[in-house]
């Protein structure tokens, strides 16, 4: 499971349009360089961030 | 030396090296100029992914591509970062697009410069395409300064690994 699915498991109510776009408040990214995907942005007005141990159990 | 047209001259070998010199008037006086310091004589690139790259959903991620078409200035990493840094100093216009290799996405091209979004491409309504392009003019300072090529897919997948469907390509149109 990738690091957007566990998002979305831990914040079922997220859209698409919360990860791209011009209203978008969360920016998930990959440099390709093997240490995988990371949060780049979080802005969302009601949900926190989630922490390393919430995505780890997601 | 007796005076030549210049329809008398032999032709020069081609392509060029850019170390030839060029006569032109420089402030009423007649001087040199090496061929690399002509506006239009510098780096060019296009590289293509070969390779198919898994790109997770909702995430920005570096597109690779390992092949290069042509490669002027040996300026395009097409090992290790996939990125574009020349050493000349100038305006270059880069051009990207990705396919995917499965499924109707969102897809959504940009372009980086020092590692963050500089230009991004238009932003479909939905999963509508298969793929996108995105182009951008970009000042880049010859040293320190270069380009990535980034996409979006809504649905996780991997991309189309074809020089037709995922490419990556940058020129410049102006020296600084």
């Amino acid at each position: 499971m990738d690091l957007s699915d566990k998002i979305k498991k831990l914040y079922p109510e997220l859209k698409n349009e919360d990860f791209v776009g011009s209203s978008s408040t969360i920016s998930l990214r990959d440099d390709s360089d093997g240490k995988g995907a990371y949060i780049e942005k979080w802005d969302h007005p009601t949900l926190s961030k989630p922490t390393n141990d919430q995505l780890k159990n997601a | 030396m007796a005076d030549l047209k210049i329809s008398q001259l032999p032709a020069a070998t081609v392509p060029l090296t850019g170390t030839e010199t060029l006569p032109l008037v420089q402030s009423g006086a007649t001087k040199k100029v090496a061929v690399s310091d002509v506006g239009m004589y510098g780096p060019a690139f296009s590289a293509y992914q070969s390779v198919s790259q898994a790109v997770p959903s909702t995430t920005w991620t570096k597109v690779q591509l390992q092949t290069e078409e042509f490669d002027t200035g040996s300026a395009f990493d097409s090992t290790t970062n996939y990125r574009f840094q020349p050493t000349v100093a100038g305006y270059y216009q880069a051009n990207c697009g990705i396919q995917v290799a499965t499924a109707a996405s969102q897809v959504i091209c940009a372009v980086y410069k020092n590692g963050s979004s500089y230009k991004v491409g238009a932003v479909p309504s939905g999963p509508v395409g298969f793929g996108n392009t995105t182009s951008a003019l970009v000042y880049l300072n010859g040293s320190t300064d270069y380009i990535e090529f980034y996409a979006y897919f809504s649905i996780g997948q991997g991309s189309s690994a074809a020089s037709t469907d995922t490419y990556f390509q940058a020129s410049m149109t102006r020296r600084a």
